[in-house]
């Protein structure tokens, strides 16, 4: 398990949680992500029930979990989200931002209606502790509801699924240290989840348009540096949508 | 006993809970058909009285007899599917509960008092939370399994009912004649539908038996639990 500060300043931290090796071998490795400010938190696709203890374990030994005050789904899958109702039992103010259309159907992880603050479509902001976080539309990559998230003063961009990698069990680096090599883990991954070109080609647009230092997917190896301009280049000439003809 | 044996106890136990709901389940929504088959035999019985015409008093009181009879199953049958679909919801929610228990435990195992930010009062309060509902959801079920019982148990009271009535129904048949043909058509149906519903209710009396040992096994596995920790 790592945990590591990708960025921490004043007030204002990143911190990201990956490559559990104790996880069962079936169950996905996944990157949780914890943002604070002023004392604030927020978590980023908590993952699922499968790895709640571990994350929650792991994180509280860096923040005082009673200051989580809400959590940022960015997509509706379990291994994103299926934690929410432990969360919620913890603390029962917690705020989940989850896409609006994903609403009726993330209820069914047990969560009340009470603690969802759907995001529309268009994105916009959420605050954390008087801070701006930048909620960016990524519909269709790969779920039809989904975003990304922008924090402006980290210059970090988080990214959900987009820039995920299967990795091998032997890689324990948090960043991708020889990104021609790294794509090997990514092309099967946007082939077959991403199913829409135009909607990639719209996302990688918004990603430029902003100032990323990192940017920071929910599975695999984050991005940072002239890797970013590498990954956007990567993924605007792969012909996405496409995986399923492999496995036929 | 340890922590540990106690938990695997209750697990084994919320298994056999929810599948013993689930059994019982499907048993009562075999009662369905036989309440529409009560209903079918009502206007036979109807019509047969009708066709005997003047010779067909007695069948007419009878008739009677049979429609109520029919009503009495309905209701019964209706309102046991109320309370078991609330039973196997209850369950339900009571097995997810428990893992997210056995979820808690773990997370307690892996918290390092010594480097932590966070106090484990925090994280105790949503296993108590957890622990809360489990009781919660237990004591609801335990008072549905006391309503189901109470439904069921006029069950063996309408069966020796028709009973009686298939006989009364025969034996007017039988000094009607001609007449009392498809009266006795009547008796015979009255007959194999309370014979159906006498062999289905000892069924489920006895799946609810089962189900209701295995609650108070389960329940006191919780409190078991409660006082090893």
């Amino acid at each position: 398990m790592r945990v590591e500060h990708l960025f921490n300043k004043n007030t204002h931290s990143w911190m990201v949680m990956g490559r559990d090796d104790d996880r069962r071998k079936e169950v996905i490795d996944t990157n949780q992500y914890l943002i604070q400010h002023n004392g604030r938190g927020i978590l980023l696709d908590p993952g699922g029930v499968e790895n709640f203890a571990v994350v929650a374990a792991e994180f509280s030994k860096h923040f005082d979990l009673a200051d989580v005050e809400a959590v940022f789904a960015s997509h509706q899958d379990p291994d994103v989200i299926s934690s929410l109702s432990l969360w919620i039992q913890t603390n029962p103010n917690l705020i989940v931002y989850v896409p609006k259309i994903w609403v009726s159907f993330i209820t069914h992880f047990g969560v009340k209606l009470e603690n969802i603050r759907p995001i529309p479509d268009e994105g916009g902001f959420i605050t954390l502790g008087g801070h701006d976080l930048e909620v960016v539309p990524a519909h269709y990559l790969h779920s039809p509801g989904n975003f990304s998230l922008y924090d402006p003063q980290a210059k970090i961009f988080f990214s959900g699924d987009i820039g995920a990698a299967l990795l091998p069990e032997d890689y324990t680096d948090l960043f991708v240290t020889d990104f021609s090599e790294h794509t090997k883990s990514m092309e099967y991954f946007h082939r077959r989840w991403m199913p829409s070109n135009a909607a990639k080609m719209r996302w990688i647009a918004e990603v430029r348009k902003r100032d990323v230092e990192m940017l920071c997917p929910q599975h695999g190896a984050i991005f940072k540096g002239e890797d970013i301009e590498n990954f956007l280049t990567w993924f605007e000439n792969l012909d996405v949508g496409s995986g399923w003809s492999s496995v036929r | 006993m340890s922590e540990n044996i106690y938990t695997r106890k209750m697990g084994e136990e919320y298994d056999i809970v929810f599948r013993q709901c689930v059994s019982l389940n499907t048993e009562l929504h075999k009662l369905v058909p036989l309440a529409k088959q009560m209903h079918l035999l009502s206007s036979n019985a109807v019509s047969s009285a009708a066709r005997a015409g003047t010779e067909g008093d007695a069948f007419r009181v009878l008739t009677q007899d049979i429609q109520l009879l029919g009503d009495e199953v309905s209701h019964c049958i209706s309102d046991t599917q109320k309370v078991i679909n609330e039973i196997v919801t209850l369950a339900s929610h009571l097995a997810r509960s428990f893992s997210s228990y056995i979820i808690y435990l773990d997370l307690l195992n892996h918290l390092d008092e010594k480097t932590m930010k966070t106090s484990p009062k925090y994280f105790e309060s949503g296993q108590k939370n957890v622990v809360d509902d489990i009781r919660d959801n237990n004591n609801k079920l335990s008072r549905c399994l006391g309503t189901l019982s109470n439904l069921l148990s006029p069950v063996s009271t309408l069966v020796k009912k028709g009973e009686y009535l298939a006989v009364c129904s025969s034996v007017e048949a039988a000094s009607a004649g001609e007449h009392g043909v498809s009266f006795e058509a009547v008796a015979t149906m009255l007959r194999e539908l309370v014979g159906q519903l006498g062999t289905q209710s000892t069924r489920q009396s006895s799946l609810l038996r089962d189900l209701s040992d295995a609650m108070e096994k389960q329940q006191q596995n919780q409190r078991n639990l409660m006082y090893a920790r």
